[in-house]
């Protein structure tokens, strides 16, 4: 699985992204500086502690999910995409790497890319107030999830898309409003039950809120649901999702097989 | 004697060795569209194959297919004996293609072009890099290997894509059009350096729109016409199977042709010349000027104009078009559709090469999730 092949195209897409830094690690790390700015330190300090938090540090675990996956995303996306617009792709679907070994290699390359995100948007938020690591294996290992999670539905959008505006629609359009409206900026706590019970549809909720207790010990979750379950409820979120993202991956597995996208 | 292998072994090795390729009724449709349709080809080792063949005959379709570009619908496609979808690996490694359109990563120099491909088929970075170099000396870029594509002159993108494709040192080398819209100088450059791999043992397969070069590299020729197979033949084979032109001068030529025998197929008057049309001239001439001779006509020159390749291509594929629309058999890619670059799948076409300025236009997307 990770071959001399592999690890040369995930050079490769390495490479792509951390040349190009004013294209993929500036406008994160200037857009979160704002957000904290704005948000955590001239709106936040009028708004009162969260679960015992202040503002600034309640909403920095889902910019940081935010910038992650978003990044995870178009990082896969743009790759894959942009090879096919080119026919560049070419290089690597004539070349004896398994299809296994070509999804792996971009996965990894784009979750690399989302996760360096995360780390620059919390070393942002550390700038405006102190960070202390609550789950520090938990922590790393919901990013990881979230990261390959995302690069690996980018993987299905750079197949699926026929236009550069379908990758827009699919950023702007979808994963931004739901990770908004994935208790990013409020707790579920001040929700009525009802749009509790609706937030737990969205599956940021799950992700926003693992980083959260990663990072802070503290699970809306687990403060929402029966106090019995509460010890398990970072553990089910991680569960779930890793087993979303082995679905996820194996599907771009799949789609790479039968040439989806890539072959006539 | 210890150490040797005996000569009936030899050949045994050498008879069980598989062709470079071998396709049975290979089909490939595209909805109504039948690109290829039941295309049975051999290719043996260390050949240099020619596929000659009108836009949409197939040519590309077959060769994409080869490595895995285009998935067939039918058939029995292998490699050096390897089947391309079950053993896609192994026959992909075995590949080295110059394709038409310039399909290169534009992120990189072509130096990291040429290394990213060679990793690829999983040769080390440091072996790599000394293939890259080797690669860009020998078809005369190396002084660009800094260079990203985009800054590269026509010529010198042809030129690339051979070195991409030698790279890997591959077994089969598949050009696509490799000549197609470059100076002569480079054309004949091109030529003597695919002729060197293929004395060096490299299997050779070159689809061409000029009859000339294939007349001029290939051992056999197999000419294509929407999808099928027309015939498979060496350049000199083919040429006879066409007619060659005796044009005689006589000193008193008459009004209307003398009647001739049965060799000719056809006879005109050219001002003072007698002209006829004849299977093989060089043979048939010895006849034809003994009957003019006993006929009493005083001969002053004698010309054989011989057949070109182009002419039998013209002939042969015009034949078939003749036979397919005569015999009107469901044949859905007897409509001219080109089964190349017209598939559904949509871009990037044949002709359809990104320019610089589109180009500038998908780099400046990476924007990169702006959070």
């Amino acid at each position: 699985m990770w071959s001399v092949g592999s690890r040369a195209l995930f050079q490769r897409e390495i490479l792509r992204f951390v040349r190009r830094p004013k294209n993929t690690f500036m406008p994160p790390a200037i857009t979160n500086v704002l957000y904290f700015a704005v948000f955590g330190v001239i709106l936040g300090g009028r708004i009162d502690q969260i679960a015992g938090f202040d503002y600034i540090l309640f909403i920095l675990p889902g910019l940081v999910v935010l910038g992650t996956i978003s990044n995870a995303f178009e990082n896969a996306s743009f790759s894959i995409f942009h090879g096919r617009w080119n026919e560049y792709i070419h290089e690597t679907l004539t070349s004896p790497l398994s299809y296994a070994e070509m999804v792996v290699a971009y996965v990894a390359a784009s979750a690399v890319r989302g996760i360096i995100v995360g780390v620059i948007i919390a070393i942002v938020g550390r700038l405006f107030v102190p960070i202390s690591l609550e789950n520090g294996l938990y922590l790393v290992t919901i990013m990881a999830t979230i990261s390959v999670l995302f690069a690996g539905f980018g993987i299905i959008g750079g197949l699926v898309a026929r236009d550069f505006d379908d990758l827009t629609v699919m950023n702007q359009f979808i994963l931004r409003p739901l990770v908004f409206f994935g208790a990013v900026f409020y707790s579920l706590e001040m929700l009525d039950p009802i749009w509790q019970q609706v937030s737990l549809l969205n599956p940021m909720v799950l992700m926003v809120d693992g980083v959260r207790y990663g990072l802070l010990g503290y699970s809306d979750l687990a403060a929402i649901g029966p106090s019995a379950y509460a010890d398990y409820v970072p553990l089910a979120s991680l569960a779930a999702l890793i087993g979303v993202t082995t679905l996820v991956v194996l599907l771009d597995i799949y789609l790479f097989k039968i040439g989806y996208g890539l072959t006539d | 004697m210890p150490g040797t292998t005996p000569l009936t072994a030899v050949v045994a090795t050498a008879r069980v060795m598989p062709p470079a390729i071998e396709t049975q009724d290979l089909i490939k449709e595209y909805g109504e569209l039948r690109a290829l349709q039941g295309l049975s080809l051999t290719v043996e080792e260390g050949e240099f194959f020619g596929l000659l063949g009108p836009n949409g005959a197939g040519k590309t379709t077959f060769i994409n297919t080869l490595v895995g570009l285009v998935r067939k619908s039918g058939g029995d496609v292998r490699v050096f004996g390897h089947d391309v979808e079950a053993e896609y690996q192994q026959a992909r490694d075995a590949i080295g293609l110059a394709p038409q359109e310039f399909n290169v990563d534009r992120f990189f120099p072509i130096r990291e072009v040429l290394m990213h491909k060679a990793g690829y088929h999983g040769i080390s970075e440091d072996e790599a890099g000394k293939r890259a170099d080797e690669v860009l000396k020998r078809v005369g870029i190396y002084d660009k290997r800094d260079e990203r594509f985009d800054w590269l002159s026509g010529g010198m993108k042809r030129r690339l894509l051979l070195a991409r494709a030698l790279v890997t040192d591959p077994d089969l080398l598949i050009l696509d059009e490799p000549t197609a819209g470059v100076d002569v100088q480079l054309r004949h450059d091109l030529w003597d350096l695919v002729t060197e791999l293929n004395e060096e043992g490299t299997t050779v397969l070159l689809t061409t729109h000029y009859i000339e070069e294939a007349e001029r590299l290939c051992d056999r020729v197999a000419i294509l016409n929407e999808g099928r197979k027309v015939t498979v033949a060496t350049p000199d084979d083919l040429k006879k199977e066409g007619s060659d032109t005796i044009s005689v001068t006589l000193e008193s030529p008459p009004a209307t042709p003398p009647s001739l025998g049965d060799y000719a197929q056809d006879a005109w008057l050219t001002g003072d010349a007698l002209e006829v049309r004849v299977d093989d001239g060089g043979s048939t001439a010895p006849q034809l000027l003994h009957d003019l001779e006993a006929e009493g006509y005083d001969i002053v020159d004698l010309e054989i104009t011989r057949t070109s390749l182009e002419e039998v291509f013209v002939d042969l594929t015009e034949r078939e078009d003749k036979s397919v629309t005569r015999s009107g058999e469901g044949d859905a890619g007897g409509d001219g559709s080109d089964g190349e670059g017209d598939s559904p799948h949509g871009e990037g076409g044949d002709d359809e090469e990104p320019g610089p300025e589109r180009e500038k236009d998908f780099l400046e997307q990476d924007q990169g999730g702006v959070v």
